[in-house]
């Protein structure tokens, strides 16, 4: 589910279930979380996903399926260590979106150095339609976009697109084709691998401190939306988007 | 009443009514920051603090605002004083932090290029105005050299995630990229129409009364932490760290070379 390789001190790590649109799996996002530490020599770290978009958010099918919510509870905990895992790298780290970042897969950015997307690319949170907070994801996107822009975005659940989310900083460059992003990511990427000593990594350290999420901030978010996980609006609500019992 | 008073010639400054211009004179040097310069800012700065101007303008003399730090003197070869480069770095830190608690509103005026510490300088100001064709950035992380001390003034102007993309991919933009990103408040058509659009921007700030606009000022400070100096100060540490490695020297050897 998740593909790993590294050239000429830059990591790619890819999303890789593709006939899923990248939906995330419980240990799908262990296996990115384990890449990203594994990355850890990196001059740069990619992260993109294959097929036709970047990613769907959690594979809600599989949630529907486990009432309990084990797999929800899940998700949001190990998302919640790749994004921090993310921040935490060494080196920076260059996330392209093609097609479409939702929800979880959205809130990956909030752990990403630079943003590349296409502009038509649809990004947004609509999670709190099927009952799920994302708070799990509200300390990383305030500690990169203004707190009016994240409020609107986390509490609507409309989806933006590309030039939009440039204008609001969730981006921070456009791709004019979808196919283009891949290849102006990896292309970054390089050229932040290229740069000479340690100012890149030292300007990231420091970065994190001026604008720290800290350990309990995030633990914070993740434990507002783990609280509500389970209950019967969400349990109702995933149900109804799957016809199950 | 125009009054021409030269704190030194390194650095020109000019009251005119409630507005005073501070004037970066080294154009040979690109205005980089020197000691002299340095030292001489300072100066201007205290005068400035103790007038009656409500306004201050800074800009730079020649084709450059402000190249940034001085080559010359960071690089240990050259000045063979390893200690010249945190000396310039916490000087520049203290710069910082005392433009940003002036009483008077502050407008950064890029003529020319602004980079590294010089485009740093532009975002403690309260205004950045430029031009199009203005070259303005963080190109340090190109360098090996880390941008520690105005990193804190760049994450308050941008944004931290604006700012986290421009000072670690390095490079510089053009005074309209800048524009886009926030980095240029306003922005004029090229250099010859900057002069007149910062003479207006200045005389609108100068009508507010003088204690309404440094009250707002103030707060604006408290508010998003700018009078914490500790963050300023550990940054000039940092970047004279990274700036002695043996790899950010050769990095800025081959630069001069070029």
């Amino acid at each position: 589910m998740i593909e790993f390789s590294t050239q000429t001190g830059v990591s790619v790590i890819e999303l890789a279930r593709p006939d899923k649109r990248n939906a995330m799996l419980p240990e799908m996002l262990d296996q990115l979380h384990e890449a990203i530490k594994a990355s850890h020599d990196a001059l740069a770290l990619v992260i993109l996903g294959q097929g036709k978009t970047f990613c769907a958010g959690f594979d809600l099918k599989a949630c529907a399926a486990d009432p309990g919510g084990e797999t929800m509870r899940a998700l949001l905990t190990g998302l919640s260590r790749c994004v921090g895992a993310m921040r935490d790298h060494p080196a920076p780290v260059v996330l392209g979106v093609h097609g479409a970042a939702v929800a979880g897969g959205c809130a990956l950015l909030g752990g990403a150095d630079v943003v590349i997307a296409n502009r038509t690319a649809k990004l947004g949170y609509p999670v709190v339609r099927i009952g799920v907070s994302p708070a799990v994801s509200s300390p990383y996107m305030l500690a990169a976009m203004h707190e009016g822009v994240v409020r609107a975005r986390l509490l609507d659940t409309e989806l933006i697109d590309g030039s939009q989310a440039l204008k609001l900083g969730m981006i921070h460059e456009l791709c004019e084709e979808t196919g283009d992003v891949r290849h102006r990511t990896l292309e970054i990427a390089e050229s932040l691998a290229s740069k000479p000593g340690s100012g890149c990594k030292a300007t990231k350290r420091w970065l994190n401190e001026i604008c720290s999420v800290s350990g309990e901030r995030a633990g914070a978010g993740l434990n507002a939306s783990l609280e509500l996980t389970g209950n019967d609006e969400e349990r109702a609500r995933l149900a109804a988007l799957w016809g199950a019992s | 009443m125009t009054n021409e008073q030269t704190a030194s010639s390194a650095v020109l400054l000019k009251h005119d009514g409630s507005i005073a211009t501070l004037t970066m004179n080294r154009p040979d040097a690109r205005n980089a920051m020197s000691v002299e310069i340095l030292d001489a800012m300072h100066d201007a700065v205290d005068a400035v603090r103790d007038s009656d101007a409500s306004v201050l303008v800074i800009t730079g003399s020649g084709r450059a605002f402000c190249a940034g730090m001085d080559l010359k003197a960071v690089l240990i070869e050259l000045s063979g004083d390893p200690d010249m480069g945190e000396r310039l770095l916490t000087r520049l830190a203290e710069l910082t932090l005392k433009i940003r608690s002036l009483p008077q509103v502050t407008v950064a005026s890029v003529n020319g290029a602004a980079i590294g510490g010089g485009c740093g300088l532009t975002c403690v100001c309260d205004v950045t105005i430029s031009h199009a064709d203005a070259k303005l950035g963080f190109p340090e992380v190109d360098l090996g050299i880390c941008p520690a001390v105005i990193a804190p003034w760049v994450v308050k102007k941008l944004g931290a995630g604006v700012a986290r993309k421009a000072m670690l991919m390095g490079g510089v933009m053009s005074g309209t990229a800048g524009h886009e990103i926030g980095l240029v408040d306003q922005l004029a058509p090229n250099r010859d129409t900057l002069d007149s659009l910062t003479s207006d921007v200045a005389h609108r700030l100068a009508e507010g009364g003088p204690k309404a606009l440094s009250a707002t000022k103030n707060l604006l400070n408290q508010l998003d932490g700018s009078l914490d100096e500790s963050m300023v100060m550990r940054g000039a540490k940092l970047s004279a760290q990274v700036l002695a490695t043996p790899e950010a020297q050769a990095a800025l050897a081959a630069r001069m070379k070029r």
